[in-house]
């Protein structure tokens, strides 16, 4: 008589009687054969006619990709986006990369063999096989092996495969049921568990993100930007005036900026410039005066710039006579203390600038004097 | 069979892997059974102190968190100490379960199989112990993120070219892989324990656990596969993570530090320290939990040996640092060497010779290999040894490099040993919650190697 | 007889490849033919102590699947017994060869300070010293095991057992002396603690090659035929686990060099990448590593007598390019491959071959007298 059955299993005592009924049990039915046994009993799958496995390929495959993805990452990383010179090596060599590259194949390789093995050939994790309700299963992982002359859809002929199993040396035989159908999972059901899946992400996501916002604003994370230090703007109990910032001491002196000892423009008078006259020290000196002296002074030191309209002074054409006369000190002194409604420049430019400005001058004075003979011959 | 006709000595003769005669279903009886029995009070004694230990030493890590680095005995130059030294020393620790599992599933030895679930449980919690250094001696442990190459704001990779992000890659990798091993070992026991089990949560959680797992020959055939597949890769990670771990040192010009052999040298004595540890651990539980005839005493005799071959393979890397130190010609060189053994942390030098390769020479004696007490003293001396000889190479090196305005002593803190303590109660809470909670024997893998288990079982000659 | 005829064959080789090499002696002086020597030399001892490794390795672990092809390591560690005058000979290389043996070398205090290490005396008391050692070992070890054929005496094997850690220690020690007097000081001022280790790696991988190689051999001409797919199953699996325990150390020690940049390190690669150098190590790592390793990394391939036969054949030919390329650049000139070197080869190839001739009819095939032997031909995966 046929049934609707899953399987039917006979139970032997050994792995010897098992491999020893496969055979004889294979020549007896053309339906498919399942063996289960508590530990790997060698023979087996060639007494099956079982395939190998194809995990070695996948392995292979999955670790060479590791392999390459591994140097990519490096590579691409340290070399490309952002390459950087770290112990004078260049960016790309690869003799660094070799260790890391070595570690992400054998990730990619195991995870592949494991986790494949699982998933894809073995198709676990599956609660629901009709051999996990039969009776045998105990028994199975315990210390007897079967042989499963499985249905497949086709109804099997129980009695038949039964007497079979026997003949063949089984000592029990067992019928294992179809699994129960699933019941019917209804829409609401299947959308309520959507909804509240997505609002927990939803919750989830939020809390996260107030959590990552927060966290490193209580201590002991905060301790490394709020240190017993003295930051600007900060009050301090050590000075009894309260200030954290403090002026500094009277006497200190600017870097470039060494103490003049000239007073008066009379001694300044006998200085003169340490500077070369050469064609970068002018330049230089054109820089300072056309940053500091031309909005007074005008580009052209005549004393006629844009800024007076506004200011309603009258600053010095310094390419009068007078100032023509000046000696380099005192147009230096000038420069560094100011004179009348000028004031001094002394924080603004150090000394080798000053006397590249005082150059410059000199340089313009000599251009708004210019006579015909200046003119090259050849040009006139 | 040829040894009818010949006498052999009593040295030649295999000893049973097994001893006594078993059945498979006898196996699960004495293994699985641990799992659902009330342990005996000695258990809940010992958790107390480990669990007690591991909460002191968590403590000292949150307070360490919260107060900042300068509650350890870190100082300038003496930039790692403790907490690098723990970090090797654990990791170093979990190579033998791995070499055991991996290994010598490659070499096919069968005497593997009643300590390999043992060895590789104590791997994973080696390496978790070690996690905890590298993330909390940074001084900013929640930037830990800072290590992983995501795109982010900061405009910066991490650097791969330095072999700190190599460790995080070795190290998580190895705990990965170790794991997914572990557990792929521990599925054909599970789906045992699912079908054994009575109460319904129980049945629930292997199950669970258990995925599913039937024992189908095409099952089989896809898990031995992958198995020795992983084993073989896991093989290439016992070699490579403590190498990579080494370079930490060898990559550098510290004195003392840049030794080409570094990484075979670690190796070793790592793989010395974890069988230390494997034999100090297994000569007690199957004593204490009835499993005598399944590790017998010659998987404790090939341990042993095991543990005899490293320390002579550490004596002869002891000998070449030394050597090369001298013929290098090289003046720090020669100093830090001296140091070793001379220098302020002479005592450590001696410790370490003594532990690591003077004690164990206790075992080439076959008659002292027997005795437990000789065991456990050559496996503490040994774990003493390993800590201390990378005190040696960290603190030692460092204290008195290049720059002699820059020497500086190096004094521990209470905050460190209570840390280092808090590892051990770590480590050891977990192997006695592991013996409570899962088969520490892998019971399938067992029934596989009873005589007579494979068909036409010839009982073929493995070692 | 063929036998005879190859046999004659060989003489011829290694007479004419004798008389190539005076010649060279004469044409191209005295540093070219004495650094071919110590190639040579080195090349078929390190094969040699290879296999005697392997002989004693077995002993040390109690193998049984190894038995019954133990008889092949055995007969080719005979090799050390060829090389032990030519060892002795190198000797007088040294004048020629070694820069520390002159004494302006000592104006260098690098060199000056290891002169008590670094001295002919002392170098010749070490080689002797070795050299002694081995011939000692092999008493024990080999000739004990050709001895046991005949009394069937399982004391032999106990006596190997409890011998087997005692060579270990003397195995060690011999071949970092090798590694660090033959090889690394050609440059004195170098040095590197891991190359013992390194020469190591490299012999035992030419050991179980030319073991590998030996056993194919003879099971085509019908001898050794009980051993089967799956002792060649671990050999191969050695073969493969060695290749990438050989790469590992010199990618370790080349690594850690180049990253640390230390001129008294460094230079030693840099003469060995530079000019025509960087190609052939390119092709070393090509066939020491990278051909072996995927070739053997199949299951089926490591039981496969012909695939195995290529490997062993490439291993045996990448040591030997290890050890030119390790050794020849000292010379300071780019790859020489001339008609001395090749004189050398055939010398040293074909008197090689001429004695495993004679070694491989000594004794029996299998170690009869084993008490484990018919464990170990019964042995399957």
């Amino acid at each position: 008589m046929s049934e609707r059955c899953f399987s039917v299993l006979g139970l032997f005592d050994s792995a010897q009687a098992l491999v020893a009924a496969i055979p004889i049990v294979r020549r007896g039915t053309g339906a498919l054969l399942e063996a289960y046994t508590p530990y790997p009993v060698r023979g087996i799958e060639k007494a099956l006619g079982r395939r190998k496995s194809p995990i070695a390929g996948m392995v292979m495959v999955t670790g060479i990709l590791g392999a390459l993805g591994g140097l990519g990452l490096e590579l691409w990383t340290s070399a490309a986006d952002y390459p950087l010179v770290t112990a004078g090596k260049p960016p790309g060599a690869w003799q660094a990369f070799v260790p890391i590259m070595f570690e992400v194949t054998v990730l990619f390789a195991a995870f592949t063999a494991g986790l494949g093995m699982l998933a894809l050939l073995n198709r676990l994790p599956m609660f629901r096989h009709p051999m996990l309700r039969s009776q045998s299963m105990p028994l199975i992982t315990r210390d007897r092996f079967a042989l499963a002359v499985e249905a497949e859809g086709q109804p099997l002929d129980v009695e038949k495969t039964a007497s079979l199993l026997r003949a063949a040396g089984a000592s029990a035989v067992e019928v294992v049921g179809m699994p129960a159908p699933p019941g019917p999972v209804s829409p609401n059901a299947v959308l309520t568990a959507f909804a509240a899946l997505a609002m927990s992400c939803a919750a989830a996501g939020y809390l996260t993100y107030w959590a990552v916002k927060l966290f490193p604003v209580f201590p002991p994370m905060v301790h490394m930007l709020d240190q017993p230090r003295l930051d600007p703007q900060r009050a301090s109990a050590f000075f009894t005036d309260g200030f954290g910032m403090r002026l500094p001491v009277a006497g200190t002196v600017a870097r470039g900026h060494l103490p003049s000892l000239i007073e008066t423009p009379d001694e300044a008078a006998v200085l003169s410039s340490p500077l070369p006259r050469t064609a970068a020290v002018l330049q230089a000196g054109r820089e300072g005066y056309r940053t500091y002296c031309a909005p007074c002074h005008g580009v052209l030191g005549d004393g006629k710039p844009t800024l007076t309209a506004a200011y309603g002074a009258k600053p010095a054409n310094l390419t009068s006579q007078a100032i023509r006369d000046f000696p380099d000190g005192r147009i230096y002194h000038v420069i560094a203390a100011g004179r009348n409604a000028m004031p001094g420049y002394s924080w603004e430019l150090n000394q080798d600038q000053r006397w590249a400005v005082v150059d410059y001058v000199r340089a313009l004075q000599r251009s708004q004097s210019a006579m015909d003979s200046d003119v090259p011959e050849g040009v006139k | 069979m040829n040894s009818d006709a010949i006498s052999l000595p009593e040295i030649l003769r295999t000893p049973a892997v097994i001893e006594g005669s078993i059945s498979p279903g006898g196996v699960d009886d004495q293994v699985l059974s641990h799992v659902s029995r009330k342990p005996p009070a000695a258990w809940f004694a010992a958790l107390a102190i480990t669990s007690g230990a591991m909460l002191l030493g968590f403590a000292l890590i949150g307070y360490t968190v919260y107060e900042g680095i300068g509650v350890w005995g870190n100082n300038i130059p003496v930039a790692w100490a403790f907490d690098i030294i723990n970090f090797v020393f654990w990791v170093g620790i979990g190579h033998a379960g791995t070499l055991i599992s991996a290994i010598l599933l490659l070499f096919r030895a069968r005497w593997r199989n009643a300590i390999s679930r043992f060895a590789e449980a104590m791997t994973i919690f080696a390496v978790m112990c070690a996690l905890i250094f590298p993330l909390i001696h940074v001084g900013r442990p929640w930037l830990m993120y800072f290590l992983f190459p995501y795109p982010n704001q900061r405009g910066i990779w991490p650097n791969f070219r330095s072999p700190l992000v190599w460790d995080v890659f070795a190290v998580s990798t190895y705990f990965g892989v170790s794991l997914l091993f572990w557990y792929l070992g521990l599925v054909p026991d599970l789906a045992s324990m699912r079908d054994r089990a009575t109460g319904r949560i129980r049945k629930a959680v292997y199950s669970l656990l258990s995925v599913g797992w039937r024992g189908s020959s095409s099952h089989w055939l896809h898990y031995e596969k992958a198995y020795t597949i992983i084993a073989g890769l896991a093989t290439g990670l016992v070699l490579s993570v403590h190498s990579v771990v080494s370079f930490d040192f060898a990559v550098s010009l510290v004195p003392g530090w840049h030794m080409t052999i570094f990484p075979p040298y670690f190796v070793c004595g790592a793989i010395f320290a974890g069988f230390a540890m494997v034999v100090m651990v297994l000569v007690i539980a199957r004593r204490l939990m009835g499993l005598e005839n399944l590790i017998t005493s010659y998987h404790l005799d090939v341990m042993n040996r095991v543990i005899l071959a490293c320390s002579c393979l550490m004596g002869y890397a002891y000998l070449m640092e030394g050597f090369t130190a001298w013929y290098s010609m090289n003046e720090p060189i020669h100093h830090t060497f001296w140091q070793y053994v001379f220098g302020t942390y002479w005592w450590a030098g001696w410790l370490t010779i003594a532990c690591n390769i003077l004690l164990p020479q206790l075992l080439w004696s076959r008659r002292l290999r027997r005795k437990y007490s000789v065991m456990i003293l050559v496996a503490i001396g040994v774990t003493v040894g390993m800590w201390f000889e990378r005190f040696v190479i960290i603190v030692g090196s460092l204290h008195q490099d290049f720059l002699p305005s820059a020497w500086r002593i190096y004094r521990p803190t209470l905050v460190d040993g209570g840390i280092l303590l808090g590892s051990f109660g770590l480590f050891f809470t977990l192997v006695l919650l592991f013996a409570r909670v899962l088969p520490v024997i892998a019971a399938t893998e067992m029934k596989a190697v009873i005589p007579g288990a494979q068909p036409a079982d010839t009982g073929g000659a493995h070692e | 007889m063929n036998g005879n005829r190859t046999s004659s064959v060989l003489a011829v080789g290694a007479f004419a490849g004798l008389l190539g090499m005076v010649a060279s002696l004469f044409v191209f002086g005295r540093e070219r033919f004495w650094i071919n020597w110590i190639l040579w030399f080195l090349f078929v001892l390190t094969t040699g102590l290879g296999c005697f490794f392997i002989v004693a390795l077995e002993h040390l672990v109690g193998a049984r699947w190894s038995v019954p092809l133990r008889r092949v390591p055995e007969r080719l560690a005979s090799l050390v017994l060829l090389m032990a005058p030519a060892t002795l000979l190198a000797l007088l290389s040294l004048p020629h060869l070694y820069s520390w043996t002159r004494p302006e070398s000592l104006a260098n205090p690098l060199i000056a300070g290891k002169a008590v290490w670094l001295n002919i005396p002392f170098f010749a008391v070490r080689a002797v010293i070795c050299v002694a050692l081995w011939l000692v070992a092999y008493r024990i070890l080999v000739s004990g095991s050709f001895r046991q054929d005949l009394a069937k005496d399982p004391r032999f094997t106990v006596r190997a057992r409890r011998f087997a850690p005692v060579f270990m220690v003397i195995f060690a020690l011999t071949i970092t002396v090798l590694a660090f007097d033959w090889i690394s000081s050609l440059e004195p001022a170098w040095y590197s603690d891991i190359f013992g280790v390194y020469l190591f790696a490299g012999s035992f991988l030419a050991g179980l090659a030319a073991t590998t190689l030996a056993l194919l051999h003879m099971k085509s001409r019908g001898r050794l035929q009980q051993v089967g797919p799956d002792h060649l199953y671990n050999l191969g699996g050695f073969l493969f686990a060695f290749t990438v325990f050989w790469s590992y150390i010199a990618f370790a020690q080349y690594m850690l060099m180049w990253y640390a940049n230390l001129p008294e390190e460094v230079v030693w690669y840099q003469e060995r990448l530079q000019g025509m150098w960087g190609p052939l190590v390119l092709v070393l790592a090509l066939f020491h590593f990278i051909v072996p390793f995927f070739i053997l990394v199949p299951r089926n391939a490591k039981s496969d007598p012909n695939r195995l036969r290529v490997v062993s054949i490439v291993m045996l030919l990448s040591h030997w390019l290890d050890l030119y390329w390790m050794i020849f650049p000292a010379l300071g000139v780019g790859p020489l491959l001339g008609w001395p070197e090749l004189a050398f080869a055939l010398a040293f190839g074909c008197a090689g071959l001429l004695w495993l001739r004679r070694a491989m009819t000594r004794g029996a095939d299998m170690p009869v007298g084993d008490p484990f032997l018919q464990e170990g031909l019964a042995f399957r995966l």
